[in-house]
């Protein structure tokens, strides 16, 4: 077996631990959070937000990873794209790729992880309550909606070495729209914490954070990996067909 | 052959991209035409609000998603016409850096959605009683939106041109980027609308500012090497 697939496979093997200790970390050893500070902003007109999150908080400790994960997707995404521009070779548009398509999933996993926790904490507990369109929640759908654009045009280009270029341009022109989502909350009107210091102040549930951010993210690796490994041999493939 | 100056490329280019549209006023058309009927189909769907505020709101936000179609249109409609004259290949073996062809595609194209602008808002202020603040900055924030708009469609139009249902893809590669513009503008547009001035307006604006340098810039280092090779 090749040195690259036995490593991702390691990488593999440590990420689904990792994720056996974040499950276990989130749900026995972090308190459940009871707390009079200003983790939600109030805005009169984005819900009734809460401070009292009891058991809800928990779903934190997945979302707040995946979008890391996201975020280090669109840096990836840039990296493929700007190398593949300037080398040509074909492993960088395996990675654009595979970024993309678990930029997908980590988006879509923030997306609906921070939907539900929203319904809770801003809505009035049913589905889609929570959702009010502010400017965080929409930059991240856009950006998902980037991702998912990307992966429909390189099954509608069939010339590889088109595709290949278009990927490429792609990745770089989508990879600012992270930034955006970093910053929306400071241009419009907010129902999302700024910051979670208060939250954080717990000390069970800072390590918590800090264990998941790192565990989740190499679950992320490790499918960035997998797809990786998969992609350039199906492009290895489409290029000696095209030959 | 020795190489034309940059400047001396794009007036030419320039040139010929407006002595194209005036003789055949096929992309004003199109574009203007859609323009319009998005107007009339707004207002059709806006004559049962219960006020003339709620309209006075939602107008902006409606203006700007129709000038985006309308730009979009024309985006495509430009780049098809070249791709069935298989004009772009030929201008790509000129001896000139393509990023002139990029340049000199997107100011025809900014000039173009200018007029059809204005010939929609004059058609929105009596169709849908659109009252335009006289705010000097919405100059601004119209140039930089077209730009941002236009920077990123004329750099993927000239690729999707040659894939499968490339009216549609451009469509789903185009928005998601250019949402990020959208949202600066409807921002910027309502904080104006509103009386509240350049300073509520801030932040959209630099938004739009960062988008306006941002994606011309990346289509003029990107162009050439999506077309090279």
């Amino acid at each position: 077996m090749p040195k690259s697939v036995m490593f991702t496979l390691a990488i593999a093997v440590a990420a689904l631990i990792g994720a056996e200790v974040t499950l276990w970390l989130a749900y026995f050893y972090a308190p459940v959070q009871i707390t009079t500070g200003s983790l939600f902003v109030s805005q009169p007109t984005m819900g009734v937000p809460t401070n009292n999150l009891y058991e809800s908080y928990r779903i934190f400790f997945i979302h707040l990873p995946s979008a890391y994960a996201t975020a280090l997707c669109c840096g990836l995404g840039l990296v493929g794209g700007v190398m593949f521009l300037l080398t040509r070779q074909d492993k960088w548009d395996a990675l654009t790729v595979s970024a993309a398509e678990i930029g997908l999933v980590a988006g879509a996993i923030t997306l609906l992880t921070g939907s539900f926790w929203a319904d809770y904490a801003w809505g009035t507990g049913k589905v889609g309550s929570g959702w009010n369109w502010e400017p965080r929640l929409t930059t991240m759908l856009i950006l998902w909606l980037a991702f998912a654009a990307m992966l429909a045009m390189r099954s509608s280009i069939p010339a590889l070495a088109l595709r290949q270029k278009l990927t490429a341009v792609y990745g770089i022109l989508v990879a600012p729209l992270y930034p955006l989502v970093q910053k929306a909350i400071e241009i419009g009107q907010t129902s999302h914490p700024r910051s979670f210091s208060d939250l954080l102040s717990a000390p069970e549930i800072a390590i918590t954070k800090q264990v998941s951010s790192i565990c989740i993210a190499l679950v992320f690796v490790a499918a960035i990996a997998l797809r990786f490994c998969w992609n350039r041999a199906a492009i290895q493939l489409a290029a000696e067909r095209a030959a | 052959m020795s190489e034309p100056s940059s400047l001396r490329a794009f007036t030419t280019l320039m040139r010929r991209e407006i002595l194209v549209e005036l003789r055949t006023r096929s992309l004003l058309a199109s574009m203007g035409l859609f323009a319009l009927l998005e107007v009339v189909v707004v207002g059709l769907g806006f004559r049962a609000l219960p006020d003339d505020e709620t309209l006075r709101r939602a107008a902006p936000a409606v203006l700007w998603v129709c000038i985006l179609f309308a730009a979009i249109v024309g985006i495509n409609r430009s780049a098809l016409a070249d791709r069935d004259k298989n004009l772009h290949a030929a201008f790509l073996i000129l001896p000139f850096d393509p990023a002139i062809i990029y340049v000199a595609r997107l100011c025809a194209s900014f000039f173009f959605l200018c007029i059809v602008e204005a010939v929609m808002l004059a058609a929105a202020v009596p169709l849908l009683r659109l009252e335009i603040p006289r705010e000097p900055w919405l100059l601004a924030v119209l140039a930089l939106t077209n730009v941002s708009v236009l920077g990123a469609g004329v750099l993927l139009a000239s690729a999707t041109a040659h894939a499968k249902a490339s009216e549609a893809l451009l469509v789903i590669l185009l928005l998601p980027v250019v949402t990020v513009v959208f949202l600066g503008a409807t921002g910027a547009t309502d904080a104006f609308a509103s009386g509240l001035g350049f300073e509520a307006a801030q932040g959209h604006v630099l938004l739009l500012c960062i988008c306006g340098a941002m994606f011309p810039g990346l289509g003029i280092l990107l162009y050439g090497k999506l077309h090279e090779g």
